[in-house]
């Protein structure tokens, strides 16, 4: 018997004509080239949602702060207004000219400070 | 037997769908060369193109900042800021000129036919009115009417009138400050303007999602606020009117200023006007303050300051005499004395203040001289006049248009002895208001001159505030007891002449001082008119030291008499009384 006889016989004990003499089944799944241009036609989709999303967000908030801008130019034009209708009411000539003022009686200083 | 024929299709089906892949991929190449050739190629082109309708890009026109002045211990502001409305078409959209017209009149007022060709006028901008109030923006906003629009702008608006008109001075349309403390300060109470660029929804509002938005905020003009006193500025602009009817004057001016700061408290001028209604006056020279940019040979208010000159150079002391001869030739001029003087005499240096000698003026000057009037006492005098006195040059107040006067060279020209002469007097040389006050100030407080200024603090948009220090421009202008001495001597004229002066009831517990000026007015071809003449005097008013200086001018009175002593003496015993009643000026102790 030769080495490569002897090789044979040792073979076929386990097994027979056009079967594989090691068993391998590979358990791990893995994706297909199909499946991952599916999940990363999704996953572009979602994050293109989640970008517009934050950008009408970011936008809203825009509209908000101009609805705040114009509400503080408005506070501040009425505060400018009452500062002129302030500014006018205590004008002097409109004081001397007032009701009070042409009520006043003169009063002549009967002493000074160095008496 | 034949197989039955079996309709085969023109192309297999695995043919058939790399037909249809080649297709999809022949449009999937062209939709990507266009995109390609827009995207990349045309990039510059619809780039600008689509920023042109979305991005929005303005400027934003800062707020001018607010000018405030003293009323007693508080401060008020008296220029503000206020919208008002410009009314304008664009003729292009306005379909029925007659009936727009007649809508704007029925509710603003104002010209229907000037409405009417306003509003046919070929132009896409045509201005129907200006100033609008809010309630009349309102008004014409309900109406509607299509191509008619409004447009908001800030104006000054002047609480107090014409108030220190002169010294505020306004803004034109241009936005421009004029004259006064608004051209002065233009700059500064101008701002800064702002920026917003932004890329915008249809309706304008900026998307703030937009990464390359600018928004600068525009920096607010900076709030003024003035040393003035309202309170005194009205009653010194009253007292002032009252005393150039009295003494049928057209125009003068009166200053009030603290001599130990340079402070301006009130600087009155008349003619005057509403700088709100700047565009409604005739004569441009309401605008000027006279006080400040019209300088005029002062006549013998100059006196006091060649008596500081000669006593602090040594020449004379407070008690020297000398023998008046009333008259002295000096080249082939004679000058002389107004016949209340007296004639010839021994007079003392107060003699030559309260009789108000001119030549005793020409005496001091010799006396520089060492006995006559020379070079060397041109010299000296010239010193003092521009290195001490601070004349022939501008004293910085914070004003337009300001004027620095002219004192004659020492060295250069004809009759430079008698012009010199002259000038111991207050003519041949010109000064204004303002730097006859300063270098009165300088001779009361001790010998320290301080800039004259108007400014009290400026308050920038951030909230920093900058407070004005006085600033010393000279100090030992005349030693402290130069001074001293001329306070007296001051005080002495206001002794011997108050009743001249139109001042019955001297209050003695006060110390009030003065010198009359009555200068001839040049003519602009040479030499002097005969019968015209301005008014000043120059003084002060205080307890133990002088509180206030004061200077008062008045121009070509009408009146009989010396127009220092007749028109402007009248005004500055006003001025001082009003001071001592209601500004709280100190009695001696």
């Amino acid at each position: 018997m030769t080495y490569s006889s002897s090789l044979a016989l040792g073979r076929q004990r386990y097994g027979q004509r056009n079967q594989n003499a090691v068993s391998f089944k590979d358990t791990t799944r893995t994706l297909g080239p199909v499946s991952n241009t599916v999940i990363l036609i999704v996953l572009a989709c979602v994050l293109g949602l989640l970008y517009l999303t934050q950008v009408t967000k970011t936008n809203a908030y825009g509209y908000h702060i101009n609805d705040l801008q114009k509400q503080q130019t408005s506070l501040k034009q009425e505060h400018d207004d009452l500062e002129v209708a302030s500014a006018r009411l205590q004008a002097l000539d409109r004081v001397k000219n007032s009701e009070a003022t042409k009520n006043l009686v003169a009063a002549a200083p009967k002493s000074t400070i160095s008496d | 037997m034949t197989p039955p024929a079996v309709n085969r299709p023109f192309l297999s089906p695995t043919t058939r769908i790399r037909v249809w892949y080649g297709l999809l991929a022949i449009i999937m190449a062209v939709f990507v060369v266009r995109l390609f050739y827009l995207q990349v190629i045309r990039y510059n082109h619809y780039h600008i193109a689509a920023l042109q309708t979305q991005l929005k890009q303005y400027e934003i026109p800062p707020a001018r900042g607010i000018i405030e002045a003293h009323e007693g211990d508080q401060v008020v502001p008296i220029v503000l800021n206020e919208p008002r409305y410009t009314l304008f078409a664009d003729p292009k959209y306005v379909k029925d000129p007659a009936q727009a017209a007649g809508k704007i009149q029925g509710n603003i007022g104002g010209d229907y036919s000037q409405y009417i060709n306003v509003m046919k006028q070929n132009s896409r901008y045509a201005v129907l009115a200006k100033k609008l109030t809010k309630e009349q923006k309102d008004k014409l906003d309900k109406l509607n009417l299509l191509g008619i629009g409004t447009r908001e702008e800030d104006y000054r608006t002047y609480p107090q009138g014409p108030l220190a008109a002169q010294l505020l001075g306004f803004v034109n349309d241009e936005g421009q400050g004029k004259y006064g403390l608004e051209q002065y300060l233009n700059k500064e109470l101008q701002g800064t303007p702002g920026e917003l660029k932004a890329i915008t929804d249809a309706q304008g509002v900026p998307l703030a999602a937009n990464k390359d938005n600018v928004l600068k905020a525009p920096k607010s003009g900076d709030r003024v606020t003035m040393t003035i006193d309202i309170a005194m500025q009205r009653q010194a602009e009253d007292i002032l009117k009252a005393g150039l009817d009295a003494a049928k004057s057209k125009s003068g001016g009166a200053i009030i200023m603290d001599p130990y700061t340079g402070a301006i408290k009130a600087m009155a001028n008349y003619p005057t006007y509403n700088p709100g209604e700047f565009y409604k006056v005739t004569d441009a020279n309401a605008f000027n303050n006279n006080d400040v940019s019209s300088p005029l040979e002062v006549g013998s208010i100059m006196k006091p300051l060649t008596a500081a000159a000669a006593l602090n150079q040594g020449v004379v002391n407070a008690n020297t005499t000398y023998f008046d001869p009333s008259r002295f030739t000096i080249g082939d001029a004679t000058v002389t004395n107004i016949e209340e003087d007296g004639g010839p005499g021994t007079r003392s240096i107060s003699d030559i203040l309260s009789l108000s000698l001119n030549t005793g003026a020409t005496w001091l000057l010799m006396q520089m001289g060492g006995g006559e009037v020379n070079q060397k006492a041109r010299d000296a005098w010239h010193d003092y006049m521009v290195n001490h006195y601070q004349f022939g040059k501008p004293t910085g107040i914070e004003q337009g248009y300001e004027a620095g006067g002219s004192i004659p060279d020492p060295d250069k020209g004809f009759g430079l002895n008698i012009q010199y002469a002259n000038t111991a007097f207050g003519q041949g040389m010109t000064a204004t208001p303002l730097q006859m006050g300063a270098a009165l100030s300088s001779l009361v407080n001790g010998g320290t001159y301080y800039q004259p200024h108007l400014i009290d603090r400026t308050t920038a948009a951030d909230g920093r505030i900058t407070t004005k220090q006085p600033t010393i421009i000279k100090n030992g202008v005349v030693s402290a007891n130069v001074s001293t001495t001329l306070v007296g001597f001051l005080e002495n004229v206001i002794n011997r002449n108050h009743i001249t002066y139109g001042m019955p009831n001297l209050r003695s517990q006060f110390m009030i001082g003065g010198k009359t000026g009555t200068a001839q007015i040049a003519k602009p071809t040479g030499g002097y008119y005969e019968d015209k003449y301005n008014g000043m005097f120059m003084g002060f008013v205080g307890g133990n030291k002088a509180q206030y200086v004061i200077v008062v001018r008045v121009d070509q009175p009408g009146i009989t008499g010396y127009a220092g002593s007749k028109a402007a003496a009248p005004i500055f015993g006003n001025l001082t009384n009003m001071l001592i009643d209601n500004f709280g000026v100190l009695p001696k102790s």
